[in-house]
């Protein structure tokens, strides 16, 4: 039982991530008693590229991104990675399917370290059965000892090596956007959302966000960005959806989607 | 003289150590589960009516109360998890109060208010150790595991937990029922140790000494529920005049304790630690 697992979890890391799915948005509709947040939305979300997702306060994005993570339930539609159903399904069975996000206010475990925070983004891939964890077998603690390998590994890619041991609560607000982004990539996502990754940063710290997106995008991973940061999207997007009042007034590449007057209305304002 | 007494509080100790255990690892997953001193009488009666009553065996006996916990525990996870925090607190306080009526009315099975007397000590504080030890290796591999990640992810925030693939209800229930078989086979210990039971030992003070101790050794350690229980032990003794007050003992301390150290005892020495390592490194 042991050896194979082992193998798995080595190959998880030579290989890219998962096979490369879209989601696929069809219809999607959320009401609140009489009020409709969000209005038979659909776009997809393929991936090898970054899509951007933007709109005014109060659009309809982060209810978006609750119903696509399974936080909360769709009134109308369907929500398809490939081919497989989420639209009914748990956020845990969401996440385990292969997609993770970060969060609007930051969540990180503040009483815990960066390198904790970022090693519960493993349990996706751990394999080490309920017994072996119990009974502290060797399939477990040798698992830990793995996955806190490739913790450290990651701290060292977000240049977060000398984080490692301090308790994540008391870091600086940019340094907590990373251990969330770190968390939501240990994971070995198929999709990537993130829910304003670069709010309160300065611009070369977004930039350099920013850079490592569109990296995780050239490798593969279906990235979804709500920003409000105009020209970061525009710079990273292959494709924007704007929404408005709950529902999707544009899409398309970022210069068309922008010269477009729906969206100058609803977003920039009319003035 | 002397010796003897000391054993004895050592044997306390021991036994209370396993109680807070039964506490500890439900509060570690975020489950505000108060019905520990439920499974330590559920544990208690059946160890004490199968050997009182049906000459049954030690180690049967207890291993029966054990899987007893075990098994009330699992079915009492069930209508429990979709209850968060002060409601569960409530619904296990209920329990509680069930398995004590059952103690006093059932009369036929448990002596009702005389509770079962005359069983023979046949636990002595080696078998209480060994007892421990299993518990704390127990507690000591879940804490290095993902079982033990996953619990503290659920415990600080259950949105987080799901969006990492962990489901918050499985883990609650896991330590619901490591919970149960741990109170089963304390209060089976026991049972076997203090000669008789009776219903109301398993009531609110013995709930509440458990709580104390978590809340102040701390709950996010696994040294936490023995230092907590350490100084409720001890701390009577030290002040004897004072022992006929125990609750009031526990009250002031956890008031203080609440207001000092809000993380218990091990968890803020623990904390402090991390804190100052981190301000070496950075």
């Amino acid at each position: 039982m042991e050896w194979p697992i082992l193998w798995r979890s080595c190959a998880v890391d030579a290989a890219p991530p998962m096979p490369s799915e879209t989601l696929t948005l069809r219809h999607v509709t959320k009401r609140f008693g009489g009020v409709t947040a969000v209005s038979d939305v659909s776009f997809d979300i393929p991936p090898g590229r970054i899509t951007g997702l933007i709109g005014p306060n109060g659009a309809g994005k982060s209810t978006l991104v609750n119903m696509i993570a399974g936080v909360l339930t769709l009134s109308e539609g369907d929500i398809r990675l490939g081919s497989r159903l989420l639209s009914q399904a748990p956020a845990f069975e969401v996440a385990r399917s292969g997609i993770a996000r970060t969060f609007q206010n930051i969540r990180l475990l503040a009483e815990a370290s960066v390198l904790d925070n970022v090693l519960v983004g493993f349990h996706r891939l751990e394999r080490a059965s309920l017994a072996s964890h119990l009974l502290g077998l060797p399939a477990s603690w040798r698992e830990t000892r793995d996955l806190r390998a490739r913790a450290r590994d990651l701290l060292n890619r977000f240049g977060m090596q000398r984080y490692a041991e301090y308790p994540a609560g008391g870091l600086s607000y940019g340094h907590q956007r990373r251990v969330e982004m770190m968390r939501a990539l240990a994971t070995q996502p198929r999709l990537l959302m993130l829910d304003e990754p670069v709010a309160g940063m300065n611009d070369v710290e977004a930039a350099e966000l920013g850079d490592i997106f569109a990296s995780l995008a050239r490798d593969g991973m279906a990235v979804l960005l709500i920003e409000h940061n105009v020209p970061f999207v525009m710079r990273l997007c292959a494709e924007i959806n704007v929404l408005d009042t709950g529902r999707l007034i544009a899409s398309g590449p970022p210069g068309t989607v922008m010269r477009d007057p729906a969206v100058i209305a609803a977003y920039l304002g009319t003035g | 003289m002397g010796l003897g007494v000391y054993q004895s509080l050592f044997d306390v100790f021991l036994l209370n150590c396993g109680f807070a255990f039964s506490q500890f690892i439900v509060l570690r997953a975020g489950v505000f589960s108060i019905a520990s001193a439920a499974y330590a009488g559920i544990g208690g009666y059946a160890t004490a009516i199968l050997v009182t009553r049906y000459g049954v065996s030690a180690p049967v006996a207890v291993a029966a109360a054990t899987a007893l916990g075990l098994i009330v525990a699992g079915v009492l996870s069930i209508p429990l998890a979709r209850l968060r925090g002060v409601y569960q607190a409530i619904a296990t306080l209920a329990f509680v109060e069930i398995v004590v009526s059952l103690g006093f009315y059932a009369e036929d099975l448990t002596g009702g208010a005389m509770g079962i007397n005359g069983i023979p000590k046949l636990v002595g504080t080696g078998t209480l150790c060994v007892a421990l030890g299993a518990v704390l290796y127990l507690m000591v591999a879940i804490d290095r595991s993902g079982l033990g990640r996953a619990f503290d992810t659920v415990r600080q925030d259950e949105t987080v937990a799901g969006s990492l693939g962990i489901s918050v209800q499985r883990s609650h229930a896991i330590a619901f029922i490591i919970s149960g078989g741990i109170g089963g086979l304390f209060g089976g210990l026991q049972s076997l140790y203090v000669y008789s039971i009776e219903p109301q030992q398993f009531g609110f003070a013995l709930l509440v000494s458990m709580l104390a101790s978590i809340v102040l050794g701390g709950r996010g350690t696994v040294i936490g529920p023995i230092i907590g229980t350490a100084i409720l032990t001890a701390l009577p003794e030290l002040a004897r005049p004072l022992a006929e007050n125990r609750p009031l003992i526990h009250g002031l301390l956890l008031i203080v304790i609440i207001n000092y150290l809000p993380h218990g005892v091990a968890d803020s020495l623990a904390l402090l630690r991390r804190r100052r390592r981190a301000a070496n490194a950075v």
